[in-house]
């Protein structure tokens, strides 16, 4: 290979990731500058042009992808500003599905190294790779919500607001505290949730399934159903003051810790539907609350702004 | 580790100024090698690899005109300054000087 060689090779790698319209006329002009280029650091050498001294050459010049996306206009797809919350949103995304698959999996009877072995494929490819979905979604989303900034950038000014504010107003309290109802509904008698949207036309096997134990009817039900019913005058407050205050938020806090407390203690001591398919989803769903709801705390705490700057042990000189 | 960090924070300063340094030296027309032989003669050495690609750019984003001539060698492109280019000369030279009086003085000022 000599250095016409080289230079042949190195503008075709470059010159093939460029748009078909501009790819002749830059190949040529590359072609040209290097030779260009080759010639003057012969003659500063005194020699005639080699290989070595081509590969040498476009080697300085750079790799044939970043040169070429040099000659390109800029584009991303995910704003660098939004590059953390990516990151974290995949990692956490993608690390509660494969726990959650996991544990799916982790419910099957596993007798033999075999069943292990054919459970973790199970997982592998159930799981795992399917779980792919997440990042996808997540590039369509940040993807989007870029392209929207640079689209409309007024719509997207720093506006002032109260960090107390009430997400959504009052209208969003009033549809929790109706949500509240609900659960307190269900709490009392799950049956009720049939009823509503069979009109009693259900099957006697699905009542059975929806039936409390006597364990959980006289434990963890009635504490269950103390605790989402302070939840109702603590909701009135925040609408009534129509704002978080501090006060309330350490109630919300305090409250919500005791009801996770609650649905740990129902999911694993004793069981809590008569039905055992019913029983073990229920479980389930108890612990996932309880896993978004700890999270959740544990990340507003995290984000929480300390009322005073930690104590610096260097003097400023 | 600081030589390396120091060098990444020189490049930053360089890559600043080198599509205004590129400006000032297509008010006549200059091919690729030409003009990268011009910035070097006057003490700014811009890697091939950043120069080439930013003509074209730059002409994409409609600052320069250019066009293929052939004169005493082989065909060469000749960038120039089209008149949008020449008020984007004008106006970054302005804020140049602004920032360079500034930081002359806020340099002074650190070596009293």
């Amino acid at each position: 290979m000599n250095a016409n060689d080289v230079i042949e090779a190195y503008v075709h790698d470059v010159a093939r990731q460029l748009p078909r319209r501009q790819r002749n006329d830059v190949a040529f002009e590359l072609r040209a500058l290097l030779h260009e280029e080759l010639q003057a650091r012969a003659d500063e050498a005194g020699q005639a042009a080699e290989a070595d001294m081509a590969i040498a050459l476009v080697r300085d010049f750079g790799q044939p992808d970043d040169v070429a996306a040099r000659y390109r206009p800029a584009f991303t797809i995910i704003d660098p500003v939004d590059g953390q919350r990516f990151l974290r949103a995949t990692v956490i995304g993608l690390a509660v599905i494969w726990v959650l698959g996991l544990l799916t999996c982790l419910c099957q009877p596993l007798d033999s190294g075999s069943a292990v072995l054919r459970m973790l494929g199970q997982w592998w490819s159930g799981t795992v790779m399917s779980s792919l979905w997440w990042p996808g979604l997540l590039v369509i989303g940040f993807g989007g919500a870029a392209w929207a900034r640079r689209r409309w950038p007024q719509g997207h000014a720093w506006t002032p607001r109260n960090n107390d504010r009430i997400p959504g107003g009052r209208t969003a309290m009033v549809m929790v505290v109706i949500s509240i109802f609900c659960g307190i509904g269900v709490l009392i008698d799950p049956r009720w949730i049939l009823d509503m949207a069979l009109h009693g036309r259900a099957a006697p096997a699905a009542y059975d399934a929806l039936t409390y134990t006597d364990t959980f009817r006289h434990r963890q039900g009635p504490c269950l159903l103390t605790a989402l019913l302070l939840n109702l005058p603590l909701m009135c407050a925040v609408i009534v003051q129509g704002r978080w205050t501090p006060r309330l938020r350490q109630l919300e806090l305090a409250l919500g810790l005791v009801t996770c407390a609650l649905m740990l203690w129902a999911a694993l001591d004793g069981t809590v539907f008569v039905g055992e398919a019913s029983d073990r989803t229920v479980k389930f769903m108890l612990v996932l609350l309880t896993v978004i709801s700890l999270g959740s705390f544990g990340m507003r705490w995290y984000r929480g702004l300390r009322p005073t700057p930690a104590p610096r042990t260097h003097a400023l000189h | 580790m600081v030589t390396a960090n120091s060098t990444n924070l020189e490049l930053e300063l360089r890559r600043g100024v080198v599509v205004l340094a590129t400006l000032s030296q297509l008010r006549t027309p200059r091919y690729g090698y030409a003009l990268r032989q011009a910035l070097a003669d006057n003490g700014l050495s811009i890697e091939e690899g950043t120069l080439y690609p930013l003509l074209r750019r730059l002409e994409s984003q409609g600052w320069l005109q250019s066009e293929w001539k052939i004169e005493d060698g082989p065909p060469r492109r000749y960038y120039a300054l089209n008149d949008r280019g020449r008020a984007l000369l004008v106006k970054l030279t302005a804020s140049w000087q602004g920032i360079n009086e500034a930081m002359d003085r806020l340099l002074k000022e650190d070596d009293r």
